[in-house]
């Protein structure tokens, strides 16, 4: 073990690996088999170069290593007709990856980084701090669609991050676009905060407010309420003396309050998260209370901490066990942590893309709602993880209900009121027992509809369930070939005709069992087409003939894959950024303990928050 | 001195205008003798329920405004009424709303009337156009969202909140000087806050304080910039900002004052605005009306009392909300009259009988001089169907826009600036009551009463006596489909009570039209 040397340093990437085992054992092996093909710059396939690859970015590419190691151990290269390794030299490169890139790789909590609040983020914590909306007036008529949040139509969308993730703003700097808007949305704000409309909520800070406006006392006990909640943690007495003075001494209490308070907002402390975080240059350590109070809350609820968190912070007993726990369990409880869905799994499963052509706006709600409500409800009433991917509990509603034949007379009938047209129809729960292979998100008619197609939803399903990461496509792919005369062949014996050549091979066979199994599901009633084939076989060797034998392997000998890549998901979004090869250790820890116990979203919650990744950090030197 | 900036200081949206001789006298300083022309669309949803909204009889200078036409009937000398305005047949939601401002729904490659009328008088107002709605886009249709086009011809973007329009309008950040002044002392305070942080913060904090940094700078600059470009323009700072609007009613009263306000300040001079979608899905529940505008205006399909009711309840809200217009452009003063005077507001909606889709007889109105192009105070009934384009036509020439032809109308509508139509011609007609006993005979012509408040209230027009009132059951109404019949005439008959000279028909026996017009077996 000796010649694995690594070493954990504060550099750019944590692991160190030694450049000899590399040299000697891996080096000769890519120029043997890999570098024919995996070479070039942007012209290697795959867009994977070995002839860039070293020991000392090793770790930085660990994910490249991780697919390396993957199509070895599973020979899925070097494709067929290429030159094959013996045994041992396959089994030397996996040595070494085992050794530098899998055991040896020490737990980080990752370097500390401030990052801008994301749009939604920005919105939540406008709206918890003013105790309402900011509303456009716009009327949103059944069947019509329009933005109500001034934030989100002033605020441009945010790019995800590196982590596929918004709340990853660490690449979307600060612009002079959204220093206007965010001025505009701070005016705004503090001017209906400040507006006869909003009196009686503010007067529940300040106490009966007379005909000619906030006194001076009253001001200033508005901005003592205001400032640390923006902030996020309690400012030092100067800067809050100051604050009071300027207030006190100002002929306009008013006006000096409004400004004070657009100062904070504008400010980089409440634009960004963690600005006034203790900082300890070269120490790595547990993270403070309000730090970590927010961590917890722009995690669970994409918002600001609540009165409750703020105190248990402030009071210092957040980080005790049993308060740690009950109040993970109490966020999870509230309403705000339904961002956990619309926000965390809508991302992680493209579900923003459903329906987006569609025109018909209640039918595409409905499509859009189905998987929403059910992965909240995985998420509210605890569930276990792979019931994502098969449930006896689904939701729908009047336009979903054919998919669901004989169970869907367990829906309550609907009736719109007289006088609406068309209208949006919440979900009903259902217990399938007639068609239970509709099961699970796969199957909902929203996610067919998003990805149209055996090869799209083959590689949606790799991607976001399995966690597999495809390469692009290369150019100039051309068309699947139409039937050769006399013969009349499937669309999938045409393709597979048209994928055969071993370059398209290495992600088709992946990509194509997956998707073909679906064949029979685009249609409400999957027995209607007898004769599609849907059989496949997996890369690893295993077979199957319909979708509800796939699930059975999707269940069996893929759950780890599967844990794996949800806990990934998780704890990329719940500290916004891109996992790193040292985040591997956490990940190994959470995604085997869910295993093990047959573990549930909250569960899942749980081991996340409780991760050195949430609760510690570390400062560079 | 420029006209714009005399507004420097003057107090508030409603206030009396003190300095209005000023202005005028700095107009014609600067050779301006003449105000600005102005024009500005309102657009009505659902079209229209035919039996309260057509003049029926009368002429061009002796009429009678209908029932819908109260709320704004004080305005009478200032309008024009068109009639007969419209296409043959049916029209969708969508293409009648292309129609509205583009001549024809097939016009979909070039601006509508609007677009082409701002280019030519925006001069140099800060905002050449606003084009403004209520309600949110209608996705399945998209058409039925839109009724200003760009020179493509593709949909421009409508805003509908009020505070939003008077920010833009008065609040520019930049260049406002007060709040230019604002900003530049938040720029100061949050740079020391930034430096401040960016003492004890470590490297990474530094980079992201360092992006914080040059975006305060960069603003500075803007600032410096706008500073030294921005010395002549107004300061509004004394216009009050609308209240969050709590409904429909608010939000559209305070974007109508707005409306109002850019003209009078001469921040644009061209303006659409939709009162919503023209299939309008809205609930008006701030009138007591549950069901959307769209099921109550298809008001025979579903027919029934109370829908009639709540459908009227809406379009009067319609017709108030284009009295409420005019009677602000009135309210302020521009040179020798009003904004009116110097305005053309056209008020209508897409399509002509609300249920069954027909786009003859589409709601017209033009109010305002615009200068002396339109003469108004007249009711103009077209002795044939005239299609929209023709009026387009005819408007985009009188701005003085030299175009020969638009939207596939090569020939200007007569009858705007003079009575130079053929106006139609009403078929002869003798009226006359009979009344044996308790047995009331009466023909005339039939019509809805001018309160809406009374759906169920009728009356036959007899010359030279009052009129006859027909108050009957819901059952009388609806068998003999009384509303139909609306500004026919009519032989009816029935019995009732005579007071004098006071007849009231209680109970119909029999309704026939005059000239054979059947309610055809067919909706509508």
């Amino acid at each position: 073990m000796h010649r694995f040397v690594f070493l954990l340093l504060f550099g750019n990437c944590l692991t160190v690996v030694a450049d000899e085992p590399f040299d000697e054992s891996v080096q000769p092996f890519l120029k043997k088999y890999c570098v024919s093909c995996h070479s070039n710059g942007k012209k290697a396939k795959g867009g994977v170069d070995f002839t860039m690859m070293t020991a000392a970015n090793a770790a930085a590419d660990y994910e490249v290593w991780e697919s390396v190691a993957a199509v070895l151990e599973e020979g899925q290269m070097p494709p067929e007709d290429e030159p094959q390794p013996t045994k041992a030299e396959v089994e030397q490169v996996l040595t070494w990856y085992r050794h530098t890139l899998v055991n040896a790789v020490g737990s980080h909590p990752g370097f500390f980084k401030p990052r801008r609040l994301c749009a939604t983020e920005y919105r939540n914590t406008l709206r918890s701090l003013f105790g309402f909306d900011l509303e456009v007036a716009i009327i949103e008529a059944e069947q019509t669609v329009a933005e109500k949040s001034l934030v989100m139509k002033l605020l441009p969308t945010d790019p995800p991050g590196a982590s596929g993730f918004t709340n990853d703003t660490h690449s979307a700097p600060l612009s002079t676009l959204l220093w206007d808007q965010y001025s505009y949305l701070a005016d705004a704000g503090l001017t209906e905060l400040l507006s006869k409309k909003r009196r009686s909520l503010l007067e529940i800070v300040t106490g009966p407010i007379s005909d000619e406006g906030l006194t001076a006392d009253q001001a200033v006990t508005v901005a003592r309420w205001f400032v640390p909640r923006a902030l996020r943690r309690p400012p030092t007495r100067d800067k809050l003396q100051a604050i009071v003075d300027t207030i006190r001494d100002a002929s306009n209490p008013l006006a000096a309050l409004k400004a004070e308070l657009k100062v904070v907002l504008m400010s980089p402390a409440f634009l960004y998260r963690g600005m006034l975080v203790e900082q300890r240059p070269g120490f790595r350590a547990v993270v403070d209370d309000y730090e970590l109070a927010e961590r917890l809350s722009y995690f669970i609820w994409a918002d600001m901490p609540d009165d409750e968190l703020f105190g248990m912070a402030s009071s210092g007993q957040l980080q005790k066990p049993e308060v740690f726990t009950a109040q993970i369990t109490r966020m999870l409880d509230s309403p705000k942590a339904r961002s956990l869905t619309d926000d965390f799994a809508v991302q992680w499963l493209s579900l923003d893309q459903i329906a987006k052509q569609s025109k018909r706006v209640p039918q595409a709600e409905a499509l859009k709602s189905q998987p929403r409500d059910f992965i909240h409800y995985l998420f509210a009433e605890d569930r276990p993880l792979l019931e994502l991917i098969d449930s006896r509990t689904t939701f729908a509603n009047v336009f979903t209900a054919s998919y669901y034949g004989q169970d869907r007379k367990q829906m309550k009938r609907f009736s719109k009121p007289k006088g609406i047209e068309v209208q949006i129809v919440p979900n009903q729960k259902l217990t399938l027992v007639h068609t239970t292979s509709r099961g699970g998100i796969l199957t909902m008619p929203g996610i067919l509809e998003m990805n149209r197609g055996p090869v799209i939803r083959g590689t949606w399903m790799l991607e976001r369930i399995l966690g597999d990461h495809l390469p692009e496509p290369p150019p100039n792919v051309g068309q699947v070939p139409s039937s050769p005369p006399g013969k009349k062949l499937s669309f999938r014996e045409r393709f597979e005709m048209h994928r055969s050549k071993p370059t398209c091979a290495i992600c088709h066979d992946k990509i194509d069992p997956l998707g073909f199994a679906l064949q029979k599901y685009n249609g409400p009633d999957y027995n209607a087409n007898a004769d599609v084939d849907t059989s496949g076989r997996l890369p690893s060797g295993e077979t199957f003939e319909t979708f509800a034998e796939l699930k059975t392997l999707l269940l069996t000998t893929r759950k780890r894959q599967i844990v794996r890549n949800i806990v990934e998901r998780t704890l990329s979004y719940a500290v916004c950024r891109k996992l790193e090869l040292y985040d591997r250790p956490t990940v190994d820890i959470i995604t085997n303990r869910l295993i093990e116990t047959d573990g549930t979203y909250r569960q899942l919650i749980h081991l996340v928050v409780n991760s050195p990744e949430i609760r510690n950090t570390a400062f560079r030197d | 001195m420029n006209r714009r900036s005399f507004l420097r200081g003057s107090a508030g949206a409603a206030l009396p205008l003190p300095f209005l001789n000023m202005m005028e006298a700095s107009a014609k300083e600067t050779g301006q003798d003449k105000p600005p022309l102005r024009f500005m669309t309102l657009f009505k949803p659902n079209g229209v329920h035919p039996p309260s909204w057509h003049i029926n009889g009368g002429s061009e200078f002796d009429f009678r405004m209908s029932p819908l036409m109260q709320p704004f009937a004080k305005h009478k000398v200032d309008l024009l009424i068109l009639d007969n305005m419209g296409d043959f047949g049916f029209s969708s939601h969508a293409n009648s709303t292309r129609r509205f401002l583009s001549g024809h729904h097939q016009n979909t490659k070039s601006a509508s009337i609007d677009q082409l009328i701002a280019d030519k008088i925006a001069g140099d107002t800060p905002h050449r156009s606003l084009e403004l709605t209520t309600e949110g886009l209608f996705p399945n249709q998209i058409g039925c969202s839109y009724i200003s086009y760009d020179a493509k011809g593709q949909p421009i973007p409508r805003e509908s909140d009020p505070q939003l329009i008077f920010d833009r309008l008065f609040r520019s950040p930049l260049s406002h000087q007060q709040k230019r002044a604002e900003m530049a002392s938040l720029l100061d305070r949050v740079r020391d806050d930034a430096k401040s942080l960016t003492r004890r913060a470590g490297t990474e904090d530094r980079d992201t304080l360092d992006q914080y940094l040059t975006v305060v700078r960069e603003t500075e600059q803007r600032l410096q910039k706008m500073q030294q470009r921005s010395a002549a323009t107004a300061d509004f700072s004394s216009f009050k900002r609308p209240e969050r609007s709590a409904n429909l009613d608010e939000q559209v009263t305070s974007m109508i004052d707005l409306i109002a306000l850019a003209m009078w300040t001469d921040s644009s001079r061209c303006i659409t605005y939709m009162l919503g979608n023209s299939n309008s899905r809205m609930i008006f529940d701030f009138l007591g009306v549950k069901e959307q505008h769209h099921y109550l205006s298809h008001f025979f399909r579903n027919f029934s009392r109370a829908n009639l009711e709540g459908l009227l309840k809406i379009s009067r809200w319609h017709m108030e909300k284009f009295d409420y217009l005019l009677t602000r452009l009135k309210s302020f003063k521009d040179h020798n009259g009003t904004l009116l005077d110097h305005s053309v507001v056209l008020f209508g909606s897409g399509m002509g009988h609300s249920d069954n889709h027909t786009v003859t007889r589409i709601p017209i109105v033009l109010a305002g001089h615009g200068g002396e192009f339109l003469k108004t105070g007249r009711y103009v009934r077209y002795s044939e169907n005239q299609p929209l384009r023709r009026l387009h036509l005819s408007l985009l020439q009188k701005f003085g826009i030299e175009v020969p032809s638009y939207a596939g109308s090569s020939t200007p509508l007569p009858g705007l600036d003079a009575s130079d139509f053929t106006p139609w011609k009403e078929r002869p007609l003798e009226s006359w009551v009979k009344v044996e006993g308790n047995q009331i005979t009466v023909q005339g012509r039939l019509r809805m009463s001018d309160n809406l408040d009374e759906a169920k209230l009728f009356f036959v027009d007899v010359e030279g006596r009052p009129p006859v009132r027909v108050e009957v059951a819901f059952r009388d109404f609806h068998h003999f489909n009384i509303a139909y019949h609306c500004g026919t005439p009519v032989t009816l008959s029935g019995t009732g009570q005579t007071e004098g000279e006071q007849l009231a028909i209680t109970k119909v026996a029999e309704l026939t039209s005059l000239f054979g017009k059947r309610p055809g077996s067919a909706r509508g």
